[in-house]
C-alpha cells in the first residue's frame, strides 16, 4: 500500500438551521475551505467520496444533487451512508483509493442538513417486522446500554456531566463549533431536562446543519504541497449484526470499537495509547459514550473511565486531550460528523487548530461510531 | 435572499417477511415465541432470521422460548417517539428494556410496564403482557411487567 496523507481540511459554518444556503451551497463552503487550505485547484481533485444519510433529508442520490457543490462533476464519485460512521468510513474508503495507487488527490466531503428533513423518521425506518413496533430511537437505545454501563462500571451522572462540560468548554475555542455554552456547569447539566433516564438534555449532542471536507494525497503530492502532512498510519472499520439485542452490553463491551482499536494500534505501532497519542477526536454522541470509549480505546482499564475525567486527564491541559473541537456533543451534522473527527485530528498535526491547538501534537486518533455499534478507528501521525 | 419550501407526503410500503419471520409471526398469534438456533455456534436468535451472521450458515433449527425472562437493561424515555409503522407519535413517558427471554441468547427490546418504576432494575424478572386480540406482530406483546 502507498502512503497517504491529509493535506487540507475545511468546514462550513455549523448551526441548528442553515436556511441561508441550499445543500450544494453548504457543501461548497467546506469544499472551498479545504481546497484553499491545501492550496489546490478544483481541477487537481481526481475523485470524490461523499458522506450523507439521505433518508434524513429525504432527497435521493445526494451524489447527484451535491455533485456541483462537491466539485465532483466529470469525476469518479462514490457515496458512503453508514449512519454515524458515514464520515469516518468515507475517509477510510478514500484512503483505500489513494493507498491503492488509483488516485493521487482525492476529496472526502460529508454533509447533513437535519433542519430540512426528519432525522427521527429516517431513524424509525428500521426492520419493518421487529424494530418498528418496539423501537425507542437512538436516545432510548443509548439509555439502555448506559444503564448497563452504570451497573457494571459504576460511572456516575456527575462524571458524565463533567464530559458534557468539557466538550462545551472546548467548543468555545473552536470557531466552527455549533453549540456555544461558555459558562456551562455540572449542576446545569444535572438539572437539565431528563430525556431518557439517566440521559439529560445537556448529555446529548445537538442536530446540526453542516459540512466538512478533507483532501487526501499520495506521498509525492503530500511532500510537495503540504508543509506538515497528517499521515494515515492506520484505518480500520468494523461492523456487527443488525438487531439491538444481538449485541448486548454495547457500551460496556463494544467489541467492534475494541477490535478496531486493537488492530489500528497494532498497525501504527502503538502500545500505550494514553502515552503515545497526543490528541484524540472521538465520536461521542452522548456524554456517557465518551466514558465507555476511554475503556474500549485502551486509555484506561475497565472501571477507571470516571477517574480519567475527574483527574482531568482528557482536558485540554491533560495528558491526552480528548475532543479539543468540542466533539459531537457540540456539533453533529451526522454525515459530516465523522469527517469532522478526521479533519480535526489532521488539523492538530497541521498545527492549524488555532485556539484549540494541542501544542506539539504529533499523533492523533479519530474514531467513528454508529448507534448499531459500527465502529471506525484511524490513527494519524506527523511521520508516515 | 434564500427562501424555503414545505412538502408533505403520505407514503406507504409493503415488505415481505421471508420464511423465518413469517413463522415467528404466525407463532405470536398463538402466544408462542420461537427462536432459531444456529447449529454451528449454538446461538439462539431472536428475532429469528435465515442466516447466522457469525457462522455464515443457514438456520432451520427452531426452539421455543418462554414469554418470561430477565431484564438486562432499562430506561424510562421522556420524549415522544415516532411510530415507524403509523407515522404517529407515541406518547411519553414509556419504559423500555432489553429482556433475555428464558431459552434465548439475544435480548429483546420492548416496552416495560411503568406502574411502579421503582421496581425497574437490572436482573428483575419480567413477563410478557399479551394483547387480547392477537394479530401476528411484535406488538401482540403490549409490554413486559416486572414480577420481582
Amino acid at each position: 500500500m502507498n502512503r497517504v496523507a491529509i493535506i487540507g481540511t475545511g468546514q462550513s459554518k455549523h448551526a441548528r438551521r442553515r436556511d441561508d444556503v441550499s445543500q450544494p451551497e453548504l457543501i461548497r463552503e467546506a469544499v472551498r475551505a479545504a481546497l484553499d487550505d491545501a492550496e489546490l485547484t478544483p481541477k487537481e481533485i481526481e475523485a470524490v467520496v461523499l458522506s450523507n444519510m439521505e433518508l434524513f433529508e429525504g432527497r435521493m442520490m445526494p451524489e447527484l444533487w451535491a455533485a456541483e457543490g462537491a466539485m465532483a462533476v466529470g469525476k469518479p464519485c462514490m457515496k458512503v451512508a453508514t449512519g454515524g460512521t458515514s464520515g469516518t468510513s468515507s475517509c477510510i474508503a478514500g484512503y483505500h483509493q489513494v493507498a491503492s495507487g488509483l488516485f493521487d488527490v482525492l476529496l472526502v466531503v460529508g454533509f447533513e442538513k437535519h433542519s430540512e428533513g426528519h432525522t427521527q423518521t429516517g431513524m424509525a425506518l428500521t426492520d419493518p417486522f421487529w424494530d418498528r413496533a418496539i423501537a425507542s430511537g437512538a436516545l432510548g437505545n443509548f439509555a439502555l446500554s448506559i444503564s448497563q454501563l452504570i451497573e457494571e462500571r459504576g460511572v456516575t451522572e456527575r462524571q458524565a456531566a463533567m464530559v458534557a462540560c468539557k466538550a462545551r468548554r472546548n467548543a468555545t475555542r473552536n470557531p466552527h463549533a455549533h453549540l456555544q455554552i461558555p459558562d456551562i456547569t455540572v449542576e446545569q447539566v444535572l438539572s437539565s431536562p431528563m430525556l431518557a433516564q439517566p440521559v439529560r438534555l445537556l448529555d446529548m449532542c445537538p442536530q446540526s446543519d453542516g459540512a466538512c471536507a478533507v483532501v487526501l494525497a499520495s506521498e509525492s503530492i503530500a511532500r510537495r504541497r503540504c508543509p506538515k502532512p497528517a499521515w494515515i498510519q492506520a484505518a480500520v472499520t468494523r461492523h456487527d449484526q443488525p438487531f439491538l439485542g444481538d449485541l448486548d452490553r454495547r457500551l460496556a463491551a463494544m467489541p467492534t470499537l475494541r477490535d478496531a482499536a486493537r488492530v489500528a494500534y497494532d498497525q501504527a505501532g502503538i502500545r500505550e495509547p494514553l502515552v503515545e497519542l497526543d490528541v484524540a477526536e472521538i465520536y461521542e454522541p452522548v456524554s456517557y459514550a465518551e466514558l465507555a470509549w476511554y475503556e474500549a480505546l485502551g486509555f484506561c482499564n475497565e472501571g477507571e473511565a470516571g477517574r480519567l475525567i475527574e483527574d482531568g486527564v482528557t482536558e485540554m491541559d491533560g495528558q491526552l486531550p480528548v475532543n479539543p473541537s468540542g466533539g459531537v456533543l457540540s456539533t453533529n451534522p451526522v454525515g459530516a460528523s465523522g469527517v469532522i473527527r478526521v479533519a480535526e485530528a489532521a488539523l492538530q498535526l497541521h498545527g492549524r487548530a488555532g485556539e484549540h491547538q494541542v501544542d506539539g501534537a504529533r499523533r492523533a486518533l479519530a474514531t467513528g461510531y454508529g448507534v448499531y455499534a459500527w465502529a471506525d478507528v484511524m490513527v494519524l501521525g506527523s511521520e508516515p | 435572499m434564500s427562501d424555503t419550501v414545505e412538502i408533505t407526503m403520505d407514503l406507504s410500503w409493503r415488505y415481505a417477511s421471508g420464511e423465518a419471520m413469517g413463522r415467528f409471526c404466525a407463532g405470536l398469534r398463538e402466544r408462542r415465541i420461537e427462536a432459531l438456533q444456529c447449529d454451528g455456534c449454538g446461538r439462539r436468535y431472536l428475532p429469528p432470521r435465515p442466516f447466522c451472521g457469525r457462522c455464515r450458515r443457514r438456520m432451520s433449527h427452531w426452539v421455543e422460548v418462554k414469554d418470561e425472562g430477565t431484564l438486562v437493561a432499562w430506561t424510562v424515555v421522556h420524549l415522544p417517539i415516532l411510530d415507524g409503522r403509523t407515522g404517529e407519535m407515541r406518547e411519553a413517558p414509556y419504559g423500555m428494556g432489553l429482556i433475555r427471554l428464558d431459552g434465548a441468547d439475544c435480548t429483546v427490546n420492548h416496552y416495560l410496564d411503568l406502574a411502579d418504576p421503582s421496581r425497574l432494575r437490572i436482573g428483575a424478572r419480567v413477563r410478557a403482557e399479551w394483547r387480547a386480540e392477537l394479530h401476528g406482530a411484535m406488538d401482540d406483546i403490549l409490554r413486559f411487567e416486572v414480577l420481582s
